[in-house]
């Protein structure tokens, strides 16, 4: 019998209902701190694990749009490069203040804290004025107005005085920290399960599996899908916003349509409409490359293929899709979550809600 | 084709008012091909009326136009009083006019109990149509709330999750599907897939119910309990039904009224017994060759 991937379970918990929501907060926060504390060794892990985290934000969020609406998005790079300037921007003005009441690193995280609503903001913004019009056609619309919207953002930023232009943003102050990275990254794969268990999240498998049929039931398939969209933006503002500090420059070459796609193929991956497919295919597609230049760093006493790697990656990823296509077209997960496909004799989770 | 002489019996004008279902004049075109002329229908609580008619004769054409899919070229088209030309069928749904499918058009990957609450759920949306801007902005506002509530797990989210639930699980078990509640709709067999059909759009909570070929590949015995069943959900549910139907023998069955299409036109309507007599529904089901060899209308 096929499990009921998509439906809430009704059996009693032990946690009260008020508690529910809670409870995975108070779980993950002090795990998340000493996440944190541990890892201040190594600034190159620090690094990588922060770019897994965005990208985890990133996969994440497109699959409520690509995978649980059945909408295909191209575009999320642009609303991820909106996040990181809006943010970078504010950060960068706001750089000479603080907050005299708190201690100088708490209100550099509150400004931090500001500066990515913003971003979010700005992004889910963009998300609406690009979703509005677009979503309420049918079919490919959506994939063209969203390939049109990341190289308009990526041509303004590059033509804006205030966006430093080509050379980009610098000087933005370093607040990220892996913590504060996974920290979204719960936030976000808690928002999309709970979403995906709702009745809202109900009606946006609908509308992937039938819109007509949606439609006629009494959804409206266009403020569905809207909604879906700006949510997903949002949370692709806040990994641009985390993005932009971290690295020591952001600049329009890092939201091209390859880092779109990269996106697009880290769902499709992981299966379209699963979150944990996504949040799995999403780490390993990011540290693909690097285990691929330890492996060549190894074999080849040269280094020519280890320093190249960021050059074949592209043709690897195709290699990867059309191998996948191939032999499970559903993607790692299909629709369903890791704890619906792991044997049988591991503990599972509950289905359903996150 | 005959020359349309002979009038078609009216709608009742004196029922007009009470009707929750009503088209006056509707015509569509798909450019030069004319699917609807001149469809006039009228439905009451506690009808249970048949459209029938050859092949391409528009009947679905009338559905889609019914539930706001088409939009009529001329003509048009009340719920309950209320002009629904121009509004989406999400909208027109809300109204109470719920639909099934020639084509079955399930959410196959969702489980049974999930079809029906996704119909259910819908109904507790706000009736968008025609509204200012400020109702149009705070009705967003309510849905992004709405979100929100779902992401906090809130106590209202949670009741208002387990009262879909209950009702859900109620219509599946009407329809005979408390059995199949937590299977994907595509694992159904045909019958219990069209069965789901009707439990998703009762989910919906209709006034109208139209049913497009509700017993199309059910087997002698199926069809004759989806007779049985048609009734007693318009009994119970207290609805006007519709039904597109090939079979004659059910829709003659079960049919107060009916009304025949031929190429877009209302060739007939009445009881089941005039239409049968009828020689332009013989003709346009069985051709000229038919009448002239047989003599004329049975």
């Amino acid at each position: 019998m096929e499990s009921p991937a998509l439906s809430i379970p009704e059996a009693p918990s032990l946690v009260p209902p008020a508690l529910r929501g809670i409870l995975p907060l108070v779980i993950a926060i002090p795990t998340l701190a000493l996440f944190h504390w541990s890892l201040t060794g190594s600034d190159f892990a620090t690094y990588l694990l922060s770019v897994v985290g965005v990208n985890i934000i990133l996969a994440v969020s497109l699959n409520i749009v690509n995978g649980m609406t059945g909408q295909f998005s191209i575009g999320h790079a642009g609303f991820m490069a909106v996040g990181a300037y809006i943010a970078g921007y504010t950060s960068l003005q706001l750089k000479e203040v603080a907050l005299s009441f708190l201690p100088v690193a708490a209100s550099d995280q509150v400004l931090f804290l500001l500066a990515l609503l913003a971003g979010g903001a700005a992004a889910a913004a963009c998300g609406f004025l690009v979703g509005l019009p677009s979503l309420r056609l049918r079919g490919d619309y959506l994939a063209i107005v969203t390939l049109g919207f990341g190289e308009i953002i990526r041509v303004f930023v590059q033509n804006t005085d205030a966006f430093g232009r080509a050379l980009g943003l610098s000087g933005i102050p370093q607040y990220s920290s892996p913590g504060m990275v996974f920290f979204w990254v719960f936030l976000v794969v808690l928002a999309a399960r709970r979403l995906a268990g709702s009745s809202h999240g109900r009606s946006l498998w609908a509308i992937r599996e039938d819109e007509v049929a949606a439609e006629a039931m009494g959804v409206d398939t266009t403020g569905y899908k809207v909604r879906a969209f700006v949510f997903s933006s949002f949370f692709a503002g806040i990994a641009g916003g985390l993005f932009a500090h971290f690295v020591p420059i952001i600049n329009p070459g890092s939201f091209t349509f390859v880092r779109s796609m990269e996106i697009v193929v880290m769902v499709v991956l992981g299966g379209l409409g699963s979150t944990t497919g996504a949040f799995v295919a999403a780490i390993f597609l990011t540290l693909l490359p690097e285990g691929m230049r330890s492996l060549f760093g190894a074999l080849g006493t040269e280094g020519s293929l280890a320093q190249r790697v960021d050059q074949i990656r592209m043709p690897i990823y195709g290699l990867l899709l059309v191998v996948l296509m191939l032999s499970r077209p559903q993607g790692l997960f299909g629709t369903k979550e890791i704890w619906d496909v792991l044997p049988r004799w591991l503990p599972r989770k509950r289905r359903g809600l996150a | 084709m005959s020359a349309n002489a002979q009038p078609v019996a009216p709608v009742a004008p004196a029922t007009k008012s009470a009707a929750l279902l009503r088209t006056d004049g509707v015509s569509i075109q798909f450019g030069g091909l004319k699917a609807l002329t001149d469809f006039r229908l009228s439905i009451q609580q506690g009808d249970l009326q048949g459209l029938i008619g050859p092949n391409g004769a528009g009947k679905s054409t009338a559905f889609n136009v019914l539930t706001g899919v088409y939009q009529p070229s001329q003509g048009e088209v009340f719920v309950s009083g209320t002009k629904v030309n121009g509004r989406k069928p999400h909208q027109i749904n809300l109204l109470g006019v719920a639909r099934t499918f020639q084509n079955i058009r399930l959410f196959r990957a969702l489980t049974a109990l999930d079809n029906v609450k996704v119909a259910c759920r819908a109904q507790t949306a706000l009736h968008q149509s025609r509204m200012g801007v400020g109702a149009k902005l705070a009705n967003a506002a309510h849905n992004y709330a709405d979100w929100w509530k779902a992401l906090l797990l809130t106590p209202s989210f949670q009741r208002e999750e387990r009262r879909l639930t209950a009702q859900a699980e109620h219509l599946l078990e009407v329809m005979g599907l408390s059995h199949r509640r937590d299977e994907e709709a595509r694992n159904l067999p045909y019958g219990e897939q069209r069965r789901l059909e009707i439990a998703r759009a009762l989910g919906s909570q209709p006034r109208v119910l139209l049913l497009d070929e509700p017993a199309a590949g059910m087997n002698t015995r199926e069809k004759a309990d989806l007779m049985v069943l048609i009734r007693k959900l318009r009994d119970d549910f207290k609805l006007g039904v519709l039904v597109i139907e090939h079979d004659m023998k059910l829709v003659m069955g079960i049919c107060e009224q009916i009304t025949v299409l031929d190429h877009g036109e209302t060739i007939a309507r009445g009881a089941p017994a005039e239409v049968r007599s009828d020689r332009k529904v013989i003709e346009a089901y069985l051709g000229d060759s038919y009448l002239e060899s047989h003599g004329g209308a049975a």
